[in-house]
């Protein structure tokens, strides 16, 4: 038997290589998908988002290729740096912020406006994955162990939930926890935490929603729990976005031929939408088309990050997936009416710049790690190494 | 191309029974080495096991997703269905009546014109034989919208039948129908902001149509009555346009308003607009100046303070005022506008109209009884109407002496017609406050009312508007036989740091019959002008009066008021005389 070592691609023609096609080919389906359906939503026309949608995918697949080039070791010393910043900018958002629509997360940095909390969506992972990595596996169910992450998570919570922005403080949440549970958290540890936070849940039921929500925040669980509560105001949109989806029937009325889509019933079709377009078009045979393609990747991701052996690559892989499955998950159930309304894209096929580059720099990172999964950099090499 | 990401099909099942590859790499006589391999191995394990636990629940969520779908799209889901209907069904809107059941507003199905510009074939030919049929079709801007790449244009919305036909007779291809709703309003500007409008989805959006849309759409097209009555809001109308012309008013506003029941039986707000056309309108056309102005009302505020000293029991019929000389108070000066100069009797302080006696007495009750007063007859709020436009009032932001003096004339203050004539029609209602409504009321319904005065204040009250009517500043105010009761009020505008004289705001604000209230009527004019009939006056008693007596001379017979046998009074006297010579002794 002869002895084998994997070992880890080190020059560029070796890394490249190594690149996982199938997941690159399943984000250019997606990325395709998008185009068309812009392209269609516009009536038929290039202007004014397939264009635009193409030409950032592009630039988005050559980025998301050169950061997978990258070792793992300089995505280690980057981690805590990266959390800092993306920090100082919502301090910064709180102290110097631009309101849009009355919620304050924008800043403008010279030319760009950012939103710190879409960069803290990544940071956290890097931050999470950076401090579990260099824990040893006893200590993750300890106080002393589990202190520092839940900080790392609360701090940046606690300033989203003041902008107010409560999908964002509840997707941050989510994806710490989720992390913590990957490092191997005890499932004793997690069945108490989760009893209370279920009686906390009772408790709520029994105090009553409405004494804790903000009124416009309670009128979307009315409607969302009623669809005949006032159908022409708050309810008009989630039920437009239903009657669109359920028209395209099993196979679509066909490309360029939805009339919900073309008439313009749901406004901003574009981006959170454009679900609804695709399944008024191409029917629930399109829409599952797209639900099985995201299936693919996210499995991919997972199959990826079963197979890194650093904590780091493993929980970087795995948070990001989550993230992106979140939003997934969340724009099509709000769309389908499982969830009240979020503002949340469809990654790769809603029109929108940031989140089509944050995307494909996060299936990057993912790509790397594949390409880096032997690779076992040194536990516990101090805050930059 | 690889189509999974591991090197070895290197599977679950397989790790748990084989040693991992990590193990077999390690060198074999090792032993403490191998030990924090396999610690290592198993922490990577235990990891491993973790991530399939979330790649399950990732599968679950999609899962669910994916049943979402098939309910939706393949069975047509329990709860897109009520949806559908719903949306299909908003366009079901009730009609508006009047009292006597006149139609204010209803729906026609008309047929809008759209086309598909990818069945065009030429878009200029098309655009102009469109022109031919419609006119006032813009050629260059439909030719451009028709050469365009998208699957639809609205050409016109709304044709007549004659229209549509005239189009259909084109056999133009491209082109095709679409019914909508349109809300139609047969009296036009008559009622324009009591009825309002809506916009093109049939969404109300001011006056009943805003105030009743919930009951509009509910009742699958169950009509909604209203407490106004047309013929009576025709000759409210008709007097203030009258009055508007002759005295070159910028706006005015009329309300006639039962004062038993709170039922508003017309409202006038000029200028108007036609509700058919709501964009259409002049600037300030669609303001409400009934409910959504505030006004200084100014002398009308005198029969509030009366009323309140009277049940404050700070004064009485007997009191008298100083009224000598002006009335210093916190650096300011009160004048009288007619100064009489001497010592006042109440009941010449109402009548004489005097600032200083006013402000006497008020102070005399003091700031508090004054607001609690005032909050009693809901001056101090937006008036309880179910109008949206209801506008809040204007109060002064620290209510010391100098504000209780000059609220007490009604200055300093700003509230709305509606709110006035609600808190004039409770003097009136035997000291009981009614909410004023736009819906009817049943003849067998109980009223909720609030007493706000005794009945002995009240009838003193309304004994000093009689006698202000018979020998005061109202005498043009009376109608023959229907005993007219009112007050005058004539404000100044207020300008940068002060009060215009010359810009004045004019009202009579009155209740008819004197022996039995059963209406309230206020007229009030918005920068009225004197004219040489009226030697130059423009206040209250000179416009808004007389506007109100013919007012009342005209509505009262309608709305079923029995003309009094029993004239009283030196006023009522001299009229039978002109009326009857014969009859004098």
């Amino acid at each position: 038997m002869a002895v084998f070592r994997e070992t880890v691609p080190r020059d560029l023609q070796g890394k490249l290589m190594e690149l996982n096609w199938t997941l690159v080919l399943l984000l250019v389906l997606l990325g395709l998908a998008g185009i068309g359906m812009l392209y269609s939503v516009a009536g038929g026309s290039w202007s004014p988002w397939a264009f635009n949608h193409a030409t950032r995918l592009g630039v988005g697949l050559v980025a998301m290729v050169v950061i997978a080039m990258f070792p793992p070791r300089f995505w280690m010393g980057v981690s805590y740096p990266a959390y800092v910043v993306a920090l100082l900018l919502l301090v910064l958002v709180e102290v110097m912020g631009v309101s849009i629509n009355g919620a304050q997360r924008w800043v403008d940095l010279g030319p760009i406006r950012v939103q710190p909390s879409e960069i803290m969506k990544l940071a956290i992972v890097f931050a999470l994955a950076r401090y579990y990595h260099d824990l040893p596996t006893e200590k993750v169910t300890s106080i002393s162990g589990l202190l520092p992450p839940l900080m790392l998570i609360g701090a940046p919570a606690i300033l989203v939930l003041g902008q107010p922005d409560l999908g964002t403080t509840l997707l941050l949440g989510a994806t710490g926890v989720a992390v913590i549970f990957m490092a191997g958290l005890s499932w004793w540890f997690i069945l108490v935490v989760g009893g209370i936070g279920l009686f906390g849940m009772i408790g709520v039921g029994l105090y009553g929603l409405e004494n804790i929500l903000a009124d416009y925040q309670m009128d979307r669980v009315r409607a969302f729990t009623n669809p005949d509560f006032d159908p022409l105001g708050i309810n008009y949109h989630p039920n437009q976005a239903v009657i669109t989806l359920g028209s395209g029937g099993m196979t679509g009325k066909g490309f360029l031929e939805g009339t919900q889509s073309q008439l313009g019933y749901l406004p901003e079709m574009q981006t959170d939408y454009i679900f609804t377009a695709l399944g008024e078009e191409f029917g629930f045979v399109g829409g599952i088309a797209i639900l099985a393609i995201n299936a693919l990747i996210m499995a991919q991701a997972v199959a990826i990050a079963i197979s890194c052996k650093s904590p780091f690559l493993r929980l970087l892989t795995i948070g990001i997936t989550t993230t992106y499955a979140s939003y997934v998950f969340i724009n099509v159930a709000m769309v389908s009416r499982l969830l009240p309304v979020v503002g949340v894209p469809l990654p790769l096929i809603s029109y929108g710049g940031t989140v089509v580059l944050a995307v494909l720099a996060g299936f990057g990172l993912i790509l790397g790690a594949h390409i880096h999964r032997n690779a076992e950099p040194p536990r516990g090499a101090g805050l930059f190494g | 191309m690889r189509l999974w990401p591991f090197r070895k099909q290197v599977s679950a099942k397989s790790r748990s029974v084989a040693l991992p590859p990590l193990a077999e790499a390690a060198p074999a006589d090792m032993s403490r080495l191998l030990r924090i391999e396999s610690d290592e191995t198993k922490a990577l394990d235990a990891a491993r096991s973790r991530l399939r636990v979330m790649g399950l629940s990732l599968a679950v969520g999609f899962a669910l997703l994916g049943a979402r779908a098939i309910d939706i799209a393949v069975l047509g889901s329990a709860d897109a269905a009520p949806s559908q209907r719903q949306a299909q069904q908003a366009i079901v809107r009730g009609d508006l009546f009047d009292r006597t059941g006149q139609v204010l507003a209803t729906t026609l199905e008309t047929h809008s014109l759209y086309a598909d510009p990818s069945l065009v074939w030429d878009a200029r030919e098309t655009a102009e034989a469109l022109a031919g049929v419609l006119p006032d079709i813009d050629v260059d801007s439909l030719t451009e919208d028709l050469g365009g790449r998208g699957r639809f244009v609205w050409v016109r919305r709304n044709l007549t039948p004659r229209q549509r036909q005239a189009v259909f007779s084109l056999g133009l291809p491209g082109l095709g129908f679409r019914m909508e709703p349109r809300r139609v309003y047969p009296r036009g500007r008559l009622a324009s902001h009591i009825v309002g409008y809506t916009d093109r989805d049939l969404q109300g959006l001011a006056g009943a149509e805003r105030a009743f849309d919930g009951s509009l759409l509910a009742g699958d097209g169950r009509p909604v009555a209203l407490s106004i009555d047309m013929t009576v809001q025709f000759h409210v109308a008709e007097v203030l346009a009258a009055s508007v012309a002759e005295f070159q008013a910028e706006a005015a506003t009329g309300i006639v308003m039962d004062v038993r029941t709170g039922e508003i039986v017309s409202m006038v707000s000029l200028p108007d607009f036609d509700p058919n056309r709501p964009s259409d309108a002049t600037p300030g056309g669609r303001l409400n100046r009934a409910a959504q102005s505030v006004y200084e009302m100014g002398s009308t505020f005198k029969a509030f303070t009366v009323a309140m000293a009277l049940e404050n029991g700070t004064a009485t019929l007997e009191s008298g005022y100083d009224a000598t000389g002006p009335l210093q108070i916190g650096g300011y000066q009160i004048n009288d506008y007619h100064a009489e100069n001497r010592r006042l009797s109440l009941t010449e302080v109402f009548t004489h109209s005097s600032n200083i006696g006013s402000s006497l007495i008020a102070l005399d009750a003091g700031a508090e009884a004054q607001r609690g007063f005032l909050g009693d007859l809901r001056l101090l709020e937006r008036a309880p109407i179910e109008l949206a436009e209801s506008a809040d009032p204007l109060l002064p932001r620290n209510w010391g002496p100098t504000e209780t003096a000059t609220i007490s004339y009604g200055h300093g203050i700003a509230v709305s017609p509606i709110a006035t004539i609600a808190a004039f029609a409770a003097i009136a209602n035997d000291g009981v406050y009614v909410r004023p409504t736009l819906l009817p009321v049943a003849a067998d319904e109980t009223i909720v009312g609030e007493r706000v005065m005794s009945s002995e204040s009240a009838q003193t009250v309304l004994d000093l508007m009689r006698e202000n009517v018979l020998d005061g500043s109202g005498g043009y105010a009376d109608a023959p036989g229907f005993q007219v009761a009112g007050k005058t009020g004539t404000a100044e505008k207020p300008t940068r740091g002060g009060y215009d004289s010359s810009r004045l705001i004019s009202s009579f604000s009155a209740v008819f019959p004197y022996d039995d209230p059963q209406y309230a009527i206020l007229v009030l004019l918005d920068e009225p002008h004197g004219t040489e009939s009226t030697y130059g006056y423009a206040t209250g008693g000179w416009t808004a009066a007389p506007a109100v007596g013919e007012i009342v001379s005209r509505i009262a017979p309608i709305l079923g008021v029995q003309r009094a046998e029993d004239e009283t009074g030196e006023r009522a006297a001299l009229v039978r005389a002109a009326l009857m010579p014969e009859m004098i002794p």
